[in-house]
């Protein structure tokens, strides 16, 4: 009977857990260890964040759905990983009584999702900082606090600044911070009180609608539309100022400071403001057998785990190497060693990246959320499964093979809302498949706005925690 | 796009007509739905 470990139960970690349960749960011992009891579905916290929906609409316990799949599940926050043959095992601390738990395991997933790194820029989050956060929930309903209580505000007549976007000059995740921003706007118009404020949309963007993808790029008509014009588009309907090619790098009370590309340094004000911050891995201890640290075999210095990529290409020669991105997520000198989601290290970033003449490097780290995140999760799953039954992997899947499908909410409405549904294939481009200079496939990669877009974001909301929920048909829902 | 600043009317007009946006609701979900199924057979 072969025992695998999961850490991590968000996207990657639980959909890994959920195929595993379901292949191999029966005849195998499969764990699941994280930190929380419950599963939170990510994208719907930029509702959270703006009061329209509730917290608890957002999370299910995790325990009964892993009794269902066969998978065992341990409470514990995961500290220490020994990963040298003969000697594999996890410890952790149980949550609640503090007591120290050892897992054994023949294969380890590593996919406890990101470090919010707020310590990488002084002033930044809602716990020691000055500024808010939708990355997790309790941030979200703190942000969604902060934001009732300026509406309140403005409400007696006071105008207010609201800055949104990225906190630092590598952050990710432009995506949530672009949904949060709109609809701040949306909610603000329908209270009546969108006069009274001054919204900008502040990030570390080479352009607007980069999203860290270098962008999305479409053809409609024979025309190749392309998101920086749609999002510059979108902004400038809904009266939103935006400031790109910036990275922030200090918040005090009401003062954003940052530089951009140029080298200029400047402060921006604000009464209330959502910057995303940089994510980094999570700070685990890897131990040898010999008690050395072997980080250096295991994670990058960022902590995020070395998988089956080519690391240290430079941008140019990066950004022409498909297959210097990793197709099945393991380490290579720990092969039973799998990283899914944000855990696992890129090769370098998908969006061009710049240094400024002052040496801080303004580079989007490539996201690896929501359906990447699903997608590795499935693969690492189905070649575990595969080591286990056959002894070879038959499973890949790099992100410039990926597709990926993302609706950015625009207001929750059914009836006035909006989102962009957009689609890419493949996440990241491939300039030696697709012979356009976007390395994109250009007819099944779409931008379009819409209602019906707010009705995708609405249903995806409802099958998803039912997929995760791994209730009747959970597999034919894609990740 | 009109240009490279804003909509147009009539992209504002179908973004928000209903009956339009079921048929793009219909269309969006069976494309995304059959390439993100082809991803499982990698």
């Amino acid at each position: 009977m072969a025992k695998v470990l999961v850490i991590g139960a968000g996207f990657a970690g639980h959909t890994t857990a959920l195929y595993l349960g379901n292949k191999l749960g029966r005849q195998h011992e499969i764990t699941v260890m994280s930190n929380r009891d419950v599963f939170g579905y990510v994208p719907s916290w930029v509702w959270v964040g703006v009061g329209h929906m509730k917290p608890e609409q957002t999370i299910f316990k995790l325990k009964p759905v892993y009794d269902r799949m066969h998978v065992k599940f341990v409470h514990a926050a995961a500290k220490e990983i020994h990963p040298d043959a003969s000697d594999q095992y996890v410890l952790g601390e149980e949550i609640g009584s503090g007591k120290e738990v050892r897992l054994d395991y023949d294969y380890l997933v590593i996919a406890p999702g990101p470090l919010l790194n707020f310590a990488g820029t002084p002033g930044l989050g809602p716990e020691t900082g000055f500024t808010h956060s939708i990355c997790s929930l309790p941030h979200a309903v703190k942000t969604r606090d902060a934001y009732l209580a300026l509406c309140e505000r403005m409400k007696k007549g006071e105008k207010v600044k609201i800055v949104i976007g990225t906190g630092h000059p590598g952050a990710t995740c432009q995506g949530a911070a672009f949904e949060y921003i709109v609809n701040v706007h949306k909610d603000l118009l329908k209270k009546g009180l969108r006069d009274k404020a001054d919204i900008l949309w502040l990030s570390n963007e080479p352009e607007l609608g980069d999203f860290g993808v270098n962008g999305v790029q479409i053809k409609r008509n024979g025309i190749v539309q392309k998101s920086s014009e749609f999002i510059k588009s979108v902004f400038n309907d809904h009266g939103i100022r935006y400031q790109v090619q910036t990275g922030v790098t200090k918040v005090e009370e009401g003062k954003i400071h940052w530089q951009n590309y140029e080298g200029e340094e400047g402060a921006t004000d604000f009464d209330f403001s959502m910057l995303i911050p940089q994510f980094k891995g999570q700070p685990f201890k890897y131990i040898g057998k010999d008690g050395s640290d072997v980080s250096s075999k295991m994670v990058n210095p960022a902590g995020f785990v070395l998988v089956d990529g080519k690391y240290g290409l430079p941008y140019p020669e990066l950004s022409q190497t498909p297959e210097a991105w990793p197709a099945q997520y393991n380490n290579p000198t720990y092969p039973n060693v799998f990283a899914a989601g944000i855990a696992f290290a890129p090769p370098g970033p998908i969006s061009k990246p710049f240094t400024n003449k002052n040496s801080l490097l303004i580079a989007p780290a490539p996201p690896r959320t929501g359906m990447v995140s699903g997608v590795i999760g499935r693969v690492v799953a189905m070649n575990i499964a595969d080591l286990i039954q056959t002894g070879k992997m038959n499973h890949s899947e790099r992100m410039t093979e990926m597709v990926a499908a993302c609706i950015a909410s625009m207001g929750d409405n059914l009836w006035d809302g909006n989102a962009v549904t957009i689609v890419m294939r493949p996440v990241v481009p491939d300039r030696k498949k697709y012979s356009n200079e976007f390395g994109r496939d250009l007819f099944i990669s779409h931008l379009e706005m819409g209602v019906s877009g707010a009705w995708m974001k609405f249903m995806l909301h409802y099958t998803f925690i039912w997929k995760f929920k791994g209730l009747f048909g959970w597999k034919l829902i894609p990740e | 796009m009109q240009n490279e600043q804003e909509f147009s009317k009539a992209e504002k007009f179908w973004m928000n007509f209903k009956l339009y946006q079921l048929w793009r609701f219909i269309v969006l979900n069976v494309k995304i739905y059959t390439i993100a199924v082809q991803s499982k057979f990698h």
